[in-house]
């Protein structure tokens, strides 16, 4: 786990998880209370918005992003979908109330809950990307397991997809072998991007895959109910203990743990470790090309109300954005090899809690399950955090800890 | 136990300002061979490989493989502590997390002790196959920098070109176009001053004219620069260090996108 620089990235195909960005831009781009950015028409172009100046962002820094919309959700997720759909009906209420009561505060909180990513809003997205040259792939069932098979694939053959950039860390769950967070975050809020590795996760977890999926599963995934009373650190301690979710369930206090009745832990993992994805070249199509100019001028400045001299500017920007990515990278030419040479200097023990020297850079990482009741991510659902100690080490320092 | 003791001080010196502006932080990895250094620049488009072998020291002493993690700009600032005609010895004990610097004069009337910290640095180590280059050209170091120096006033790229006719460097910018040709020289009065070129194929290739300028720093090491160029390769920029090694730099290539990703597809 490390942080980069975003520009760094260039030349690299990253996939990114389309659903997951068109959320966050409902959310966030040109937002007051209940008002959002919208054409002359009314509706809601606040996606895209955001993923025109976004995308021409990560072209313009020499990337190659490839969108993966979401397909037919998988059953066992119906579950977790119609828990957000309350969500959302709850928090559809409370705003009403909240718009009656007049209390600022309260509107925005839960007009941002009532957020939904519609057929409407990916399909005008798909039309802009199209327009824009930048290849879009329709998973058959869930976008992370798809941007997971491009990253894995592209260790074989010749399409090289680097990472999987999203919020959500199923992605490494799924497999992807190099994910990213914060790719996709406002150039102003001066993030650096994480780029994690599931290889060096696993190695410092002294984890194998399957059981880093029976982590995740038991941490809370989308697809089952977590056991009340088992977090992540929980999680770790018991798969370190019993190795599998079969000999914990045989080991397990009963009466300490309830284990829900209708726990389909195996599908969810079957679901993880074989999901539904296209892997066929010739049928995903990942091509890059020159921007439709005429298109993007009729489908956002006349179609959706986007002022015409940024958008033709922007237009530019792609047009120049190309003669970026045209930069070799060495690794194109040479390998990695180990280094034969130990360093001098000892490294940290294990476990440091204490702020870590600055010369030294921290590889902390702290597991912990976390539940986002907010609506940063897809509603009220529940995902994995590997977060750098260094920064959060107050919230997650308790957390288990290595360095290395 | 690391003891390295190096006569001619200011080569380290020259050494370190020929790679810092290209690498921040780097680890020096020394064994019995000797003293050397792999390093990328951020973005991963360039490379500097350091060999400065164990003869060329007056004392080497190093008892087994370690790597030390050091942020260059920080031995610069060391090393700029170093009159040019010092004697300059490296020290480092097993363990320790310091590496000590010590600068004698050449009279021996005065000597400095510096000690700086190191630190952990995770870095890729790239394995770089030995190849067969297309063309290899070899000319006076300071022409080359001269010649980078003004194609860059005038775009951001260069075109390497190698035929039979000679070695030709071309960029092109919003003010206009520039096109240098040097042709195979040897009729020269002393060595290095002559272009010698060595083509078994014809070879054109783009690169980034910011880190050929870069590597031009190194042009206070040798008086000659050997270019090796392949299609398909990055290319070498080599300033030997006499009687010690070489500083060799790696550039990936432009690549020209492929004929059907440019086409509209919409």
């Amino acid at each position: 786990m490390k942080e980069q620089k975003f520009e760094s990235y260039f030349g690299r195909k990253i996939a990114i998880d389309a659903s997951m960005s068109i959320y966050q831009f409902l959310i966030v781009v040109g937002r007051t209370g209940t008002e959002m950015l919208t054409n002359e028409a009314g509706e809601v172009t606040s996606h895209l918005q955001g993923m025109f100046t976004r995308t021409i962002r990560l072209l313009e820094a020499g990337m190659k992003p490839i969108y993966v919309f979401d397909g037919q959700p998988p059953d066992l997720k119906k579950q977790e979908l119609a828990k957000r759909y309350s969500k959302r009906a709850d928090a559809t209420d409370d705003l009403a109330e909240a718009v009656e009561a007049g209390n600022k505060e309260d509107i925005e909180k839960f007009s941002k809950r009532t957020v939904k990513v519609t057929k409407q809003h990916n399909d005008d997205c798909k039309r802009l990307l199209k327009l824009m040259g930048v290849p879009v792939v329709e998973a058959p069932s869930e976008a992370e397991a798809q941007c997971a098979a491009l990253c894995k694939s592209g260790q074989a053959s010749f399409s090289l997809v680097y990472a999987v950039a999203s919020e959500d860390m199923d992605s490494l769950t799924f497999g992807a072998p190099r994910f990213l967070r914060h790719l996709m975050d406002p150039s102003s809020r001066k993030i650096p991007v994480m780029e994690f590795e599931v290889a060096k996760i696993l190695e410092e977890l002294n984890l194998t895959m399957d059981q880093f999926i029976d982590l995740c599963i038991l941490s809370g995934c989308d697809y089952c109910d977590s056991i009340r009373g088992i977090g992540g650190q929980t999680a770790l301690k018991l798969i370190r203990q019993h190795g599998s979710i079969e000999t914990i369930l045989e080991n397990i206090n009963r009466e300490r743990y309830q284990i829900p009745e209708d726990w389909p832990y195996q599908e969810a993992r079957r679901l993880f470790k074989e999901p539904e994805v296209v892997t066929d070249e010739e049928q995903l199509q990942i091509k890059w090309s020159a921007p439709d100019e005429e298109g993007l001028i009729n489908f956002l400045v006349s179609e959706n109300g986007f002022n015409s001299d940024r958008v033709t500017k922007a237009i530019e920007k792609i047009k120049a954005a190309k003669n970026k990515s045209s930069q070799g990278r060495l690794e194109s030419f040479f390998k990695p090899v180990a280094n034969t040479s130990a360093p001098i200097k000892r490294k940290g023990s294990k476990c440091v809690l204490q702020s870590p020297k600055q010369e030294i850079k921290p590889r902390i990482f702290s597991l912990q399950a976390c539940y986002s009741s907010g609506p940063k991510l897809n509603g009220g659902l529940c995902l994995l955090t590997l977060d750098l100690g260094s920064k959060h080490s107050s919230p997650l320092g308790r957390g288990v800890c290595f360095s290395a | 136990m690391l003891e390295l003791r190096l006569v001619q001080g200011s080569l380290l010196k020259k050494v370190l300002e020929a790679i810092k502006e290209l690498v921040n932080d780097a680890n020096f990895d020394c064994s019995a061979t000797g003293f050397s250094l792999q390093a990328m620049d951020s973005s991963h488009v360039a490379l500097v490989a350091l060999l400065l072998r164990s003869e060329g020291f007056e004392h080497y002493r190093c008892d087994r493989n370690i790597s030390m993690g050091m942020n260059l700009n920080n031995v610069s600032k060391m090393l700029k502590c170093a009159g040019n005609d010092d004697i300059i010895t490296l020290k480092a004990d097993d363990g320790s997390d310091t590496v000590t610097f010590m600068f004698e004069s050449p009279t021996q009337d005065k000597i400095a002790d510096f000690e700086m910290k190191l630190m952990d640095i995770d870095s890729e180590h790239l394995g770089i196959p030995e190849a067969e280059y297309h063309a290899i050209v070899r000319m006076p170091s300071a022409e080359f920098a001269r010649i980078c120096k003004d194609l860059a006033s005038i775009g951001d790229t260069v075109v390497i070109s190698v035929t039979k006719e000679g070695v030709k460097f071309s960029t092109r910018g919003d003010i206009g176009t520039a096109n240098i040709v040097l042709r195979q020289n040897t009729t020269v009065d002393k060595p290095e001053e002559a272009t010698i070129i060595e083509m078994h194929e014809p070879v054109s290739l783009t690169f980034a004219l910011r880190y050929m300028n870069s590597f031009t720093r190194a042009t206070p090491l040798s008086n000659t620069v050997t270019i090796s160029l392949s299609s398909e390769l990055p290319v070498v920029v080599e300033y030997k260090i006499a009687e010690m090694g070489y500083i060799r730099f790696y550039l990936a290539p432009k690549i020209e996108e492929d004929e059907d990703e440019t086409k509209p597809q919409v």
